[in-house]
């Protein structure tokens, strides 16, 4: 009985999944794609008046969302601006996107999707090297552009192939700046660093920072390591306080990590300014109150207190379209991903193909960005970019400088 | 009434040979044909997902249903066979470069897949026998909670030791060898060697021990054995899963294979069934698939001149809300203790019955029987 109650059961379920099908079938019928031959050919001319289609892919949901769910929103952003605007070159934009999960193969099997299904000729988004090297894989397979909004691991064109690009600067230019900085205008020569073992995002960060740091002829005096999510850093501060106050203090963690960091190593007794990468751009500053204002300084893609029209537009574009400020820069990188993406079609002119669009990206030169002035070459597809010193105040981060990474 | 009578025609359908092999048979596997002849496409890629998640389901199903105890640490193993099948791959440069640490017979050693696959499961299986000294005294949560536990000890070692696994920067541009033929072979390996072994004395075993440990004991099952030898079978599964994954998204880090994976593979055994393999197969294709229905909802679908709002996470609230109505209404699962699927694959009427002219007539008479009635 158990066998047949199971059996009609089982029936049931794939009398659901059929009408399911039926269903996605129904919805999809405007963009299937008959056979993944046809999916090749979407790289030919198409009308002039038709859509242009352009894919993101965003880890919305899960671990990755608080940076990846702004550079979706930026992103949008600049996809709606460029349509009221009137396309390009007299074309719309159409967007797609779909949730990556913050799963390596949701984010494969969604570019896949959005190459063959929705046709895209261009793909946008992804902050993490994880995900990026996932859906990379597949977007260079089938000769499509992707240009990751907010992921800084400076191999990641290199691995992935040479249709991948960078909005973000590479984590070496980011480290190598802040250490220029801290030994050349706050004229530091010794340093501790601490490092968050658990992402690649971190461990990268340190390691080009100690290596530029020695080439400077800086000394790190002590190297600490924990892992995301102690929340008790009593040990370490005990070690740094034994070894004797540094010049300067660099910590390489994410943003979870950061008002835990600053709230324990003050209270703890350790005063030396203290200076972290773009993870820690975001609202971090709110959880670790006042203590925030005594010299902590952030090296990221840009300072909402700049003065330039690009900023200030897209901050009160932001504002009009989301009735917040962008959360952190990664919603900036959003809009900026979409920015390049319209400078190459912008350049295509009538010929807009997936082959065109990737050496019209890597053609571009001095593009005015949110994020900084954008350049790419055929030997680097990771913008030059300057990085910008802020430091908190008033729970805010303010520029500084512009600290060059060499 | 009448509803009792179309249920009973249904099945008598579904019990035809015949009907069997077109069903589960011949229809996946031509599906599987036109998936290997597109392999850039999307619906292969989905494919290609549903067999990984179908080895790595049907494998914790040896432990979860069939044997009593329930591991949530088959993520550790992924990462065991990721990792193993990974060195073995790359090429000697590469390995040279990124992995200075590797003892110098693999840096050196570049297996071909299958090879590698088979590495990765034995590498798997032997943690598991490690392990396994650790587990057979615990029960219930408790076993839960330390294989638990092992996913975090792995996730450590394979964050810690950059010089060989280059830590949490992760391994990539592994080649990209999970095709369709390769991964459902292993599929259909894992399928027919895990259905033997519960058909076998050892499986019945196995099923003794889930219900009434005691009484099994007592007649002479090796409570001790039986539980370090499952759980080793199960590991090698979970490490072909691992390899294949790897070798399908061509990238790996550790906090991929973290306590998320292992719930995703829990759920997919639970709502397929975890006391059927077949149900391990539904399950993947189910919670595979069925997101993906969903994802136009989520993107803002145009419904007669109306667009939805973009609602992103909505697949997850929704699957979410099928596995609280299945453990509600269903408990054991979509195919409870049956094994249709992986029987029909398996025995030989499935494939004799297209020879035998009284199983045409058996499915005439069915087909007549279930449109009479409507």
């Amino acid at each position: 009985m158990k066998k047949r109650k199971a059996t009609v059961f089982l029936a049931a379920v794939l009398g659901v999944a059929v009408a399911a099908a039926g269903c996605g079938s129904n919805t999809g019928t405007t963009t299937a794609a008959p056979t993944s031959a046809a999916a090749q050919e979407t790289t030919a001319p198409a009308a002039s008046s038709e859509p242009i289609r352009i894919g993101g892919i965003f880890n919305v949901t899960g671990d990755q969302s608080s940076i990846d769910a702004p550079a979706q929103k930026g992103f949008d952003l600049a996809v709606d601006l460029i349509n009221k605007a009137g396309g390009i070159n007299g074309r719309l934009i159409e967007a797609t996107s779909y949730d990556g999960q913050t799963d390596q193969a949701v984010c494969a099997n969604n570019a896949k999707k959005l190459i063959e299904q929705d046709k895209v000729i261009a793909i946008g988004g992804l902050s993490d090297s994880d995900y990026a090297y996932a859906a990379g894989a597949v977007a260079q397979a089938a000769g499509i552009p992707i240009v990751f909004s907010g992921a800084t691991t400076p191999d990641i064109p290199d691995t992935v192939g040479n249709y991948a690009f960078l909005t973000a600067f590479g984590d070496n230019t980011c480290a190598y700046a802040t250490a220029n900085f801290l030994f050349k205008t706050q004229g530091a020569k010794t340093v501790y660093v601490l490092i968050d073992d658990s992402m690649s995002y971190t461990t990268n960060l340190a390691s080009y920072f100690i290596e530029h740091w020695k080439e400077l002829g800086g000394e790190v005096v002590l190297e600490d390591h924990f892992k995301s999510g102690d929340y008790d850093f009593s040990a370490q501060i005990q070690r740094y306080l034994a070894t004797g106050e540094t010049d300067a203090m660099f910590i390489s963690s994410g943003p979870d990590d950061a008002s835990s960091i600053i709230q324990q190593f003050r209270e703890g007794g350790a005063t030396a300014p203290m200076i972290s990468g773009d993870g820690w751009d975001s609202d971090l500053w709110g959880v670790a109150g006042d203590l925030a204002n005594q010299d902590i300084y952030v090296g990221t893609h840009y300072a909402t207190s700049d003065e330039s029209d690009v900023v200030q537009n897209f901050i009160k574009a932001y504002n009009e379209k989301y009735g917040i400020d962008p959360e952190n820069a990664f919603a900036a990188l959003g809009y900026d991903c979409m920015m390049v993406l319209k400078k190459a079609i912008e350049d295509c002119g009538g010929d807009v193909t997936s082959a065109n669009i990737r050496d019209k990206i890597e053609a571009i030169q001095g593009l005015q960005c949110v994020t900084g002035t954008i350049s790419y070459s055929a030997e680097s597809h990771v913008p030059a970019k300057s990085v910008v010193i802020t430091k908190a105040e008033d729970n805010h981060l303010v520029f500084v400088e512009n600290a060059a990474s060499n | 009434m009448k509803d009792m009578g179309l249920r009973k025609r249904a099945v008598a359908l579904l019990d035809c040979s015949l009907v069997r092999f077109v069903l589960f048979v011949a229809v996946p596997f031509l599906f599987l044909v036109f998936c290997g002849l597109h392999p850039k496409s999307y619906v292969t890629g989905l494919v290609s997902t549903v067999g990984i998640y179908i080895v790595l389901a049907s494998s914790l199903n040896l432990i979860n249903g069939f044997s009593g105890m329930f591991s949530m640490g088959h993520a550790a193993f992924m990462a065991i066979g990721a990792y193993i099948s990974a060195f073995l791959t790359l090429s000697e440069s590469v390995k040279a470069n990124e992995c200075p640490a590797l003892p110098d017979w693999l840096i050196h050693t570049q297996a071909p897949f299958a090879v590698a696959l088979v590495a990765a499961g034995a590498a798997a299986a032997l943690v598991a026998v490690l392990v396994s000294f650790t587990i057979i005294h615990t029960k219930g949560h408790y076993l839960s909670v330390v294989t638990l536990a092992l996913i975090v000890v792995i996730r450590a070692l394979i964050d810690n030791n950059d010089s060989i696994t280059r830590g949490s920067r992760g391994l990539n541009g592994i080649q990209p060898l999970s095709t369709i033929p390769a991964v459902y072979l292993v599929v259909v390996v894992t399928l027919f060697v895990l259905y033997r072994t519960i058909r076998s004395a050892y499986g019945r075993g196995l099923i003794s021990m889930r219900d009434d440990p005691v009484a099994a004991q007592t007649l002479g099952v090796n409570l001790t054995a039986k539980k370090i030898s499952s759980f080793a079978i199960s590991a090698f599964f979970a490490g072909l899963g691992g390899a294949l994954w790897a070798h399908y998204l061509t990238a790996i880090s550790g906090a991929n294979f973290y306590f998320e994976k292992s719930f995703d593979i829990v759920e997919i055994s639970i709502i397929g069934g975890m006391f059927s393999l077949s149900g391990a197969v539904l399950g993947a294709i189910f919670c595979t698939v069925l997101p993906e229905f969903f994802a136009p909802l989520e993107n803002g679908l145009h419904i007669a001149g109306f667009r939805l709002p973009t609602f992103f996470g909505l697949s997850n609230i929704i699957m979410a809300a099928l596995l609280v109505l299945l453990i509600i209404f269903h408990r054991q699962g979509i195919m409870g203790y049956s094994e249709i699927i992986v029987e029909s694959w398996f025995s030989k009427e499935t494939y004799t019955a297209l020879f035998k002219k009284s199983e045409y007539g058996k499915v005439r008479s069915a087909l007549a029987a279930l449109f009479r009635g409507t």
